[in-house]
């Protein structure tokens, strides 16, 4: 609805020196973060690994719930969105870059994976699955979904820039035609690397249910990101009026549908296995219930689902920039301790642990992911300025 | 002269024509939905609170333009949850933990994982009829009279026209005196309307 708000304008553009500022302070704690890695790497090398893979995960699930809303946005014609799309397509836009992130897990496989250990061959169960298990597929894989979800993102990306300058309502169309089948795809990529990377820890168990969650924690997790980058750039003056309460309002509706979908799918995958009650399927939860392990688990009930359920219900916390900094943090972290609590526990197998290298790790590949976001906005506006709907989203209202 | 003619005769009271017949009130005929926002902003800046609009789709922002207060949908939707949730807790402990106990394959009489589809669809259940039924009463449906509807150009309002009607009992109603404000307002036909 174009209506008639007198609309005060921000500036979308961020100065060079404050870029290059921000960008010194991520390189700067990037550095920092590799060095720290790469000393564990030499030193510890298998606690590297582990920690490297939830931190991996992490990044990676985030990067990969971006590129989803970007492509759900395209497709349902999205207009409160157009604001906070570009922050968006900067995220999906890092995707690139976890070709290069992943490719050390290929070489601490052994460290990791139990079927790619020489036992594994001898054992009746994993030798009928090493046809698919195996180091090369395994690689291949997870370089080839990275790379298809790297090429919807560049191409995606590439349109929407293309139209700040020329404003062309085709480059809209084709970036529908683009979604379509690049949400089937991420749908199955992203179930694929979610069996390959998490699942196949336990090769011999097993959860169709598990490239869902995988995707809804990201999804959520990705929700989570984009508010508090919001609020961050909100509090340097930057999106001011262009991302306003009502569009917090509606990214905070989807964190909370995001954060219930992913207990939804989880509960659902842990109730089926409660009540077949098999010894080969309920051995996944009996080992994340073992020790303190226990207590991670109860945690996430409580802290992923059950409190952010009623804290996050009323109208008036996802209007309060404060309280949604609050949750959208808090879910983050949350978000971090499930993929902690899938991956650990098969190598903490008594209770729960964590090395120096876990934030170590985080903050390298996290930071990574952040220098190639921040890359997006180098003289580059923070707003698609030549999305056709963006006149809407401005003056966009809850109903 | 004609009234106390009438008077004089000897016929029933309900039979003689009534002096003055109440109105529902004035209502505009307006053409697109930024016309109508505009005319209810500037009416409420002069005053006028007993109003009400009529289009054919919902227009983001109108709610605050009229004035309109929280609707209490909300609180009647969540209160319906809760009863369906709690609802559905006691409904499977009493029926497997006391009234008919059955073991069925060595399983808690009672346990909170199986039952929680069933917390989750009767929550879900209760929410969605509140809404509808909460809804309905809110919106005082059914109405089988509405004095709306004697605008002669009422069917607008689903089709492609957007309508403002003033109504009567708005405490700085001036009957015909408002088709003017309207018309000056943009509305394309004002019409005073009976109850």
């Amino acid at each position: 609805m174009a209506h008639t708000h007198s609309q005060e304008t921000d500036a979308y553009f961020v100065p060079l020196r404050t870029w290059a500022a921000v960008r010194n302070a991520i390189l700067f704690v990037a550095v920092l973060g590799w060095i720290g890695a790469l000393a564990g790497y030499a030193t510890d090398p298998e606690h590297f690994f582990w920690s490297y893979l939830v931190a991996f995960l992490f990044s990676i699930s985030i990067a990969i719930g971006a590129a989803f809303f970007v492509m759900v946005q395209h497709l349902t014609g999205s207009a409160w969105s157009v604001t906070v799309r570009r922050l968006m397509e900067a995220l999906m836009r890092t995707l690139p870059a976890f070709l290069v992130l992943f490719a050390p897990l290929p070489l601490g496989l052994h460290y990791l994976y139990e079927w790619s250990r020489a036992g594994a061959a001898k054992d009746p169960l994993l030798k009928l699955k090493i046809g698919y298990l195996n180091e090369q597929w395994f690689t291949i894989r997870g370089f080839l979904v990275i790379g298809l979800l790297s090429l919807w993102a560049l191409v995606l990306y590439a349109k929407s820039r293309k139209q700040d300058d020329s404003g062309a309502v085709r480059l809209t169309l084709s970036a529908e035609r683009w979604s379509a089948p690049g949400v089937l795809m991420l749908f199955v990529g992203s179930s694929i690397v979610g069996f390959d990377w998490i699942m196949s820890l336990n090769p011999r168990w097993y959860s169709t249910m598990f490239g869902v969650i995988f995707l809804a924690g990201g999804a959520m997790a990705f929700m989570a990101v984009i508010i508090v980058l919001c609020l961050w750039l909100r509090s340097n003056g930057y999106l001011v009026h262009s991302v306003n309460t009502e569009h917090y309002h509606d990214l905070g509706k989807w964190l909370f549908m995001l954060m219930v979908f992913w207990a939804y799918v989880s509960f659902s995958q842990y109730m089926l296995i409660w009540y077949a009650n098999m010894p080969e399927e309920t051995i996944w939860f009996k080992n994340r219930f073992t020790g303190s392990w226990l207590y991670v688990a109860l945690l996430l009930v409580a802290g992923h689902f059950i409190v952010p359920l009623f804290a996050m219900l009323p109208r008036a916390v996802k209007r309060s920039r404060g309280a949604l900094a609050f949750f959208a943090g808090w879910l983050l972290l949350m978000h971090y301790t499930d993929l902690y609590w899938q991956v650990m526990p098969v190598f903490y197998k008594s209770g729960f642990g964590m090395s120096w290298l876990s934030p170590v790790c985080l903050v390298a590949t996290v930071s990574t992911m952040g220098l190639v976001f921040w890359s997006s906005f180098r003289e580059k506006p923070l707003v698609p300025v030549g999305d056709p709907r963006l006149k809407q989203c401005l003056a966009f209202h809850n109903a | 002269m004609a009234t106390s003619f009438l008077d004089n005769l000897p016929i029933p009271e309900f039979l003689k024509p009534r002096e003055e017949a109440p109105h529902y009130g004035v209502v505009g005929d307006f053409d697109t939905p930024e016309e109508l926002l505009r005319a209810i902003r500037t009416l409420r800046v002069a005053g006028f609170t007993k109003m009400e609009a009529y289009s054919p789709f919902p227009i983001h922002g109108i709610d605050e333009a009229l004035g309109e207060p929280r609707s209490p949908l909300g609180r009647i939707v969540i209160t319906a949850a809760v009863v369906g949730l709690a609802g559905a807790v006691a409904l499977q402990w009493w029926t497997g933990a006391v009234d008919y106990k059955l073991n069925v394959a060595g399983k808690p009489l009672f346990a909170l994982e199986p039952s929680v589809p069933i917390m989750f669809e009767l929550t879900v259940l209760l929410a969605a009829f509140a809404a509808v039924l909460g809804m309905f009463y809110l919106n005082r449906m059914p109405t089988y009279y509405h004095a709306f509807f004697n605008f002669s150009r009422a069917g607008g309002a689903s089709n492609d026209r957007f309508l403002l009607a003033v109504e009567a009992a708005d405490p700085k109603f001036r009957g015909e005196e408002l088709k003017t404000l309207l018309d000056s307002l943009g509305s394309r036909h004002s019409e005073l309307v009976e109850a």
